[in-house]
């Protein structure tokens, strides 16, 4: 199968830089999944799970929060907020992280900022878990 | 009398000498922190340029565009985001990054004050500011996810009109000597200075629509932008560290050879008087 150029930029620096078959990531609006040839195209990364399939058709899976993703001429480029591949994400840390949302979450009660603060915290460790398992 | 002097001036030459022995430290741990405040930038460089290279497309290629983040509104009431840093002894750092501040304030229309960095904290909260929030008191530890959380916060406060704009107030690394305060202007965004294209526009398939994904960058954005300043707040923040700590060092060694000259003097003189008293001894 044909290929695309991927680059991969996060606020910590570069995450991947390559050739790739197919691009499958969460966007705002649903799960988009681009191959070689796509039409130039942009949107705003939602969270979730991002699946690249590599050259030699093995498949790595990765978290991927926010951020944009924009293809130009059979090159994509994906510069995301987080994005931590399958074997990076710590599992405890995700879980630690998810029973501290909830009870900020259950603390917050009626103050708007804090509810949205715990539930953005609460959906990157759900995130996180759901990636690694 | 002159031994107690020559003793005196020991322990000045020694307490002197410890205070230099600190300085040095000092100056040392700043440089090496230095570098890798600078590599964080560095890190932070190609995720910066790409959306805002994707902001100005997107602004260029639609003709009635229009997002509530450029919307200029007349300033009743503005954001000030400060960064400074957590300890002095940094020479003139805090202090110029604060005269930075107070002088945008000047015209009248009350400020709220997001510090970030102890000082900063301290320093608007004694003056009586009205502080969005404490929790970012230390500078050196504010982490990309924090940056993002503040990103969101300052863009929804500012489509929800708490505030009609939003300047960051940071210091601007210009070179290991030199460090400047700087005032950016983050909201409302300013227009693409490209001029928009009239002819032939690249077809570019924005989903769900290019207002939607403009929008969802912005907080992006000023998350990269609030991530930089602090960078190079922090670059700065070290540099003068190091400066201040390089001039004390240098201060110091020249106490310690100003006061050996006194020491020696001082023996001389001892001595000198010794001799003659022993000579004017022997002579009766």
């Amino acid at each position: 199968m044909s290929t695309f150029h991927l680059k991969i930029s996060t606020p910590d620096g570069m995450a991947f830089e390559g050739d790739v078959e197919r691009l499958r990531v969460r966007m705002i609006d649903g799960d988009v999944c681009l191959l070689a040839h796509h039409a130039d195209y942009v949107s705003a990364v939602g969270a979730g799970e991002a699946a690249i399939t590599m050259e030699d058709g093995t498949q790595r899976r990765a978290a991927c929060i926010g951020g944009m993703l924009a293809m130009m001429k059979n090159e994509a480029n994906l510069i995301a907020t987080t994005f931590e591949w399958s074997d990076q994400i710590d599992l405890e840390r995700a879980e630690r992280a998810k029973a501290r949302a909830q009870e900020r979450l259950q603390a917050a009660k009626d103050d708007k900022r804090e509810v949205m603060l715990a539930q953005a915290k609460l959906q990157r460790a759900l995130v996180r878990i759901n990636v690694k398992k | 009398m002159a031994g107690a002097s020559m003793k005196d001036i020991k322990l000045r030459i020694k307490s002197v000498e410890s205070t230099m022995q600190i300085t040095k430290a000092m100056e040392l741990v700043a440089s090496s922190k230095l570098r890798r405040a600078k590599e964080r930038q560095e890190r932070l460089r190609p995720y910066f340029t790409g959306l805002k290279a994707t902001l100005d497309q997107i602004e260029c290629a639609t003709n009635d565009f229009s997002s509530p983040y450029q919307q200029e509104r007349e300033v009743r009431k503005r954001l000030l985001i400060v960064i400074a840093g957590d300890r002095g002894l940094a020479g003139g750092y805090n202090a110029n990054i604060f005269k930075a501040a107070s002088a945008l304030c000047e015209d009248g229309a009350p400020a709220c004050v997001l510090p970030i960095g102890k000082r900063a904290v301290e320093f608007f909260t004694r003056k009586g500011y009205e502080v969005l929030s404490g929790e970012f008191a230390e500078a050196a530890d504010v982490s990309i996810p924090d940056c993002f959380t503040i990103g969101k916060m300052v863009a929804k406060g500012f489509v929800e009109r708490q505030y009609d704009e939003v300047t960051i107030v940071y210091t601007r690394f210009v070179s290991m000597l030199t460090q400047t305060p700087d005032t950016v202007r983050l909201l409302p965004l300013e227009s693409a200075e490209l001029q928009r294209e009239t002819g032939v526009r690249p077809l570019v398939l924005y989903e769900p629509s290019p207002a939607a994904v403009y929008d969802a960058i912005v907080p992006n954005y000023l998350a990269g932008m609030l991530y930089g300043a602090m960078c190079e707040s922090v670059a700065s923040e070290l540099g003068a560290r190091r400066t201040a700590m390089d001039a004390a060092s240098k201060n110091a060694a020249e106490m310690i050879d100003d006061l050996s000259l006194r020491y020696n003097r001082a023996r001389q003189g001892a001595i000198t008087q010794e001799i003659t008293e022993i000579v004017a001894g022997a002579e009766h």
